[in-house]
């Protein structure tokens, strides 16, 4: 499939090419990619049924299968987007010097983005549980040297903690990739959800790898390496690895959970991981409350809105109701909430990074208390900041809000009301959050501040329009919400109790 | 779609355009000289746009607006206000360098203002809510200095209360309807039978009231409106608050009777109402004073709701407009006085300033005749002569009184110079909303609510408006001897006890979760944490089912 | 107790070993041996498989093999990655432990860039 190929490809000539030419592959690369996301995804709408791809004509269980559904397609234009947003922004910051033949950390950095933005796109189309290892592997070996890109000693410290603890966490992956493959003798997921038992092997398999994975994903209280990882790596890195990264081990949870072993769905650990979320947002929040550096504060945001995505699974697996008969339309609202979060979240988020990163730009620091009066001389940043935040906080018209508001009702109407109360905190926490940081932001200053470096009001642009996509998400939540119903298993076995 | 109804979009159109406009840094600087026509097109709306509906197309979610007739009258005195407001803010900012950024807050918060009137769906109604009273925040913190910033966090953090208590009772209201409609009408109809009736009313009147400043939620009035600028402070209290009193009006199930929850929300009135009295008049910036008294006032609306509420009476939603259609004329006229007070010389304090506010004071308090004493006029019928009959008046003794405090720190807070005189274009707007305060109400009265003027100069009408001002200047003239031995109590009273205490809590929970996070981010804890919640995960399905 | 069997226990006990070692060895070295361990009984339990796969009739069931040796590249990169990251955080900082657990959450301005 084109969609994997062409980053892929874009490593390989970035790599052979070297030097000056990288950033224009990986910019070419990225135009070609976002139309290929916005292809498949126009087909899938039209069509109403998901891509399968057999590589090489080779069938399942022998061949590797790329599939995409809803899921994928949304996801991957989603990576598209931000990815282009990232490539321009970053354009200034990893340019090669002039005069220069080849700089390292430019061609690094760009050989790298294309690299992660491969091992994205065959997270969301991998078919099979195995061609999922390798690419979430390709993307921690992407995500890792990203972070450590500048070279100091505590970057590299971030970067090997980051490594080692994705490292055991992919260990268990695997293990349950072969628990699963013992039992059952393929990891083709649609042949796999065919197949599975309710028996003890299956369990032990789901929960290594859903433990693996959730290392992966940073979620509370797993999160020992996200802070400072996200926060020491520089901004338009901890964009993609906060708003994206992150991301491509929770959506492969939600395969497993919701493709592979859809009949089986348990709600007791289903409420386990909700709980797990509902600690994330509220310890999250607090934490990002209490820090005094701007990056660490979104870091530490971040793992609280991680915590939102985690409610997906008991309300999108509540049993259906017999007598009420209408908890498959809420489990469908809650899906379609959880998604729209993982999406809102992905474009807010990096938009914030890439803020932080032009206002640490611009003064050589980046200490919220000694923001004071920055919105005077960047307002565009502060202002995509701000948007950003909103849909962080919950207000609409932003994603975040729909988002929020579909995880509610869902929440009520399923009877799971305590979820609802977590979801409202966090709302306020986040609030709490991003004034602190408006709040110097806007404030009048006596002496004029004085820039470091100047900073172009294009890469502003590209911010404030990202921010704005985040913004409008919330405005039309109706349509892509049947394109996310295209290939997902609906829940529809009635769980004996 | 009608011709009321694109009067309606034009009514929201022009002020987000202009908001639009901003974005270009040359247009911005021109802003500030074209703030009253903002409002215009809504002020035309609510003349002539009544039984106007206005659909969104699909793709925007559907919002949908609609006129009905407190909305209108609500609209009419907001959108008056907005323009006078407006003059008068175009004259203020005329020699700052930097009215952009007033500019962009004024008009999101006015664009949220129009739209609270007119929004008929759940979704379009917490939007523009959020707006208005988000907003406001920058209104608030103008001026920059840590004061301001501190009262417009207190404000802030309430108003994102209120509103988390909103969205919950939006989405178990949003549970009810039947099939995908989520307009208000249909919403609160359901109401009355929904299994979450009582924690839906909870959480509505816990969210509208934290608007209006209900006790204990009102700490944030006087701070917000003594950081204010004039403008600012006159347009909040006017009209932004009366998001909450349209709120109410819309949510509330007034049809049907619902007693035990209209009792409550009498009680919880009426001890605002007392309350904004008795620590008023301890205050002695005039700012502080007005509000207070507006914490009063709204004590007095939530009073006049829960009777209706009580009852099901649901003639009590107009009532309530009309009075806080006066409520919003007086107090943004008085607010816009203040102004005025401050650079108008002594010797002309008299005629410029002190006449018509006593008159529009005294409006407040009901005094006869005037535009105040229609409003309280109508809304004896859903307060009818009872207990709470008796309350109401006694209420407006207590308004005379703080009233007349006013006037007493308003006529002290003149100019240094004695002579110097008041620019027009600030003058003007505020002598307007004078005449407004008694023309306004008085031409509602006769046409929207087919009153009669025989009602209003009947003798027990007019004895019934006179002696609670009797008494409360009886009062005014015991707390003058008093006066120097009250009690000091800082403004915003409780708040400064409750944000003391939130700040030590939240320093020690945040303490703790720091801990938390250092001991939980070490190699081993990590590592067995990772190992635990794979067995958890494996223990819970294997039992779980 | 047939091989399998034995190998499946053999497996059980590298993992276990390699999980304790990369959870409770400080340094970054003996993390990255134990996660190799680790990787190893892993491997050994796709090894069991296919060796299962065999006593069900085939003569040895291929697709596990191939997972192991794609398992073992990534492991391989992995385990370069690692090392080439452990020796620049010693050539840059002198030390090579991550004992830096808390400070690095709260050092102070520089890394913002």
């Amino acid at each position: 499939m084109l969609a994997i190929a062409v980053p892929a490809a874009g490593v390989v000539l970035a790599m052979a090419l070297g030097g000056r030419q990288a950033e224009r592959i990986a910019l070419a690369a990225a135009s070609a990619g976002l139309c290929i996301a916005l292809a498949i995804a126009a087909n899938i709408w039209q069509s109403r049924t998901p891509i399968a791809y057999h590589l090489g004509g080779w069938a399942p269980p022998l061949g590797i299968a790329l599939r995409a559904d809803g899921l994928s397609a949304i996801m991957a234009v989603t990576t598209a987007v931000v990815i282009c947003a990232i490539g321009l922004f970053a354009r200034q910051g990893f340019s090669v010097p002039e005069g220069a033949q080849e700089a390292r950390a430019p061609m690094v950095f760009w050989t790298l983005l294309m690299g992660v933005w491969a091992g994205l796109n065959a997270v969301w189309f991998g078919a099979d549980l195995f061609t999922l290892y390798v690419a979430l592997e390709l993307l921690t070996f992407g995500a890792v040297p990203l972070v450590s890109l500048d070279g100091r000693a505590e970057t590299l410290a971030a970067a090997l903690r980051y490594l080692l603890f994705a490292l055991l966490g992919s260990a268990m992956y695997l293990l349950g990739v072969a628990l699963f493959y013992g039992a059952y003798g393929t990891l083709d997921i649609a042949l796999l959800s065919g197949l599975v038992r309710a028996e003890p092997v299956v369990w032990v398999a789901v929960a290594l790898m859903t433990a693996g994975l959730i290392a992966k994903t940073a979620l509370f209280p797993l999160h020992l390496w996200l802070p400072p990882a996200h926060a020491g790596a520089p901004a338009a890195a901890s964009a993609l690895l906060s708003a994206l990264v992150v991301k491509g081990s929770f959506v492969l949870i939600v395969r497993i959970w919701f493709d592979t072993i859809p009949s089986l769905l348990n709600q007791a650990a289903a409420q386990m991981l909700a709980a797990l979320g509902a600690a994330a947002i509220v310890f999250g929040s607090v934490l990002a409350l209490r820090q005094e550096r701007l990056k660490l504060l979104i870091a530490y945001s971040t793992i609280a809105q991680i915590g939102y995505l985690f409610f997906l699974f008991p309300l999108a697996s509540a049993p259906l109701r017999v007598a009420s008969g209408t908890t498959e339309l809420w489990t469908g609202v809650a899906w379609t909430g959880g998604v729209l979060q993982l999406v809102s979240h992905a474009v807010a988020k990096a938009a914030m990074f890439m803020a932080a990163g032009l206002i640490a730009e611009a003064l050589g620091h980046d200490r919220i208390a000694g923001l004071g009066g920055i919105a005077r001389v960047l307002p565009m940043t502060v202002f995509a900041f701000g948007l950003g935040g909103m849909s962080l906080m919950g207000l609409p018209p932003s994603g975040g809000f729909v988002a929020k508001a579909m995880l509610l009702m869902a929440a009520v109407a399923e009877g799971q009301w305590w979820w609802s109360v977590v979801i409202l905190a966090g709302g306020l926490l986040a609030a709490g959050y991003v004034f602190r940081v408006l709040t110097p932001a806007l404030a009048a200053t006596d002496a004029p501040l004085t820039l470091r470096t100047p900073v172009s009001s294009g890469r502003q642009g590209v911010v404030l329009a990202l921010a704005i996509c985040a913004l409008l998400l919330g405005l039309v939540p109706l349509r892509p919400s049947l394109l996310l119903e295209v290939g997902r298993h609906i829940p529809t076995t009635v769980i004996a109790r | 779609m009608n011709a009321a109804g694109t009067l309606l979009g034009a009514a929201l159109a022009l002020p987000l355009a202009m908001l639009l406009a901003c974005l270009s840094s040359r247009l911005r600087t021109k802003m500030p000289a074209l703030l009253a026509i903002a409002p215009v097109p809504a002020l035309a709306a609510a003349l002539l746009g009544s039984g106007g509906t206005l659909a969104l197309p699909q793709m925007l979610l559907l919002l949908r607006f609609t006129l009905d007739v407190p909305g209108a009258l609500l609209l009419g005195v907001a959108a008056l206000l907005w323009i006078a407001a407006g003059i008068y803010a175009s004259a203020w900012l005329q020699d700052r360098p930097d009215g952009g950024r007033f500019v962009v807050w004024w008009l999101l918060t006015l664009s949220g203002s129009i739209g609270v009137f007119i929004a008929a769906d759940l979704v379009s109604f917490y939007l523009v809510f959020s707006m208005v009273s988000l907003a406001a925040y920058g209104l608030i913190v103008d001026d920059g200095t840590p004061r301001a910033r501190r009262n417009g966090l207190i404000y802030v953090a309430l108003a994102l209360l209120g509103e988390a208590f909103l969205l919950m009772a939006f989405v178990l209201l949003a549970q009810g309807i039947a099939g995908d409609s989520l307009l208000i009408r249909d919403a609160v109809a359901t109401l009355p039978t929904s299994p979450w009736r009582a924690s839906i009313l909870i959480l509505l009147i816990l969210g509208f009231g934290a608007k209006i400043g209900l006790v204990p939620f009102h700490v944030w009035m006087p701070l917000a409106y003594r950081a204010a600028p004039i403008p600012a402070a006159a347009v909040l209290s006017g009209a932004a608050v009366k998001a909450g009193v349209i709120g109410l009006i819309r949510f509330l199930p007034l049809n049907v009777a619902t007693p035990g929850w209209g009792e409550a929300l009498v009680v919880a009135g009426l001890f605002s109402a007392f309350y904004g009295v008795a620590i008023g008049i301890t205050q002695r910036n005039p700012k502080t004073v007005l509000a207070y008294s507006s914490v009063s006032q709204m004590g007095v609306i939530g009073t006049v709701l829960g009777m209706g509420l009580a009852v099901g009476d649901g003639d009590a939603a107009l009532s309530v407009g009309f009075y806080a259609a006066h409520h919003t004329l007086a107090k943004g006229a008085l607010f816009l006085a203040v102004g005025v007070a401050q650079i108008t010389g002594a010797r002309r304090l008299w005629p410029v300033v002190l006449l018509p506010a006593t008159i529009v004071s005294l409006g407040l308090a009901g005094f006869p005749l005037t535009g105040g004493a229609l409003a309280k006029l109508v809304v004896k019928v859903p307060v009818g002569d009872g207990i709470v009959g008796t309350f109401m008046s006694l209420s407006s003794a207590g308004t005379t009184l703080l009233m007349l405090h006013f006037l007493c720190r308003l006529a002290v807070s003149s100019a240094a110079s004695a002579t110097s005189t008041v620019p027009a274009r600030l003058a003007l707007p505020w002598l307007a909303m004078a005449l407004a305060c008694v023309v306004v109400p008085w031409a509602i009265y006769l046409t929207v609510m087919d009153g009669s003027i025989a009602d209003v100069v009947a003798r027990a009408t007019l004895w019934g408006a006179f002696w609670p001002c009797l008494l409360g200047g009886a009062l005014a003239i015991g707390l003058r001897r008093v006066g120097g031995r009250l009690p000091r109590v800082p403004d915003g009273d409780i708040a400064g006890v409750v944000v003391a205490g939130a700040t030590r809590f939240a320093r020690a929970m945040g303490v703790l979760l720091e801990r938390l996070d250092e001991v939980l981010r070490q190699w081993p804890v990590a590592g067995v944490a990772l190992v635990g919640v794979a067995v958890v995960l494996t223990a819970l399905m294997l039992t779980g089912r | 107790m047939n091989a399998a069997t034995l190998y499946g226990l053999c497996s059980a006990a590298l993992v276990g070993l390699g999980l304790f070692g990369a959870i409770v060895h400080p340094q970054p070295l003996r993390k990255i041996l134990a996660f190799n361990l680790l990787g190893g009984g892993v491997f050994l339990q796709f090894g069991v498989i296919a060796r299962r796969g065999a006593a069900a009739g085939m003569g040895g069931d291929p697709v596990p093999q191939a997972m192991v040796i794609t398992g073992i590249v990534v492991a391989f990169s992995a385990t370069a990655l690692a090392v080439t990251l452990l020796l620049r955080l010693y050539q840059v900082s002198g030390s090579a432990t991550l004992s830096i657990e808390t400070q690095s959450s709260s050092e102070s301005d520089g890394g913002g860039r």
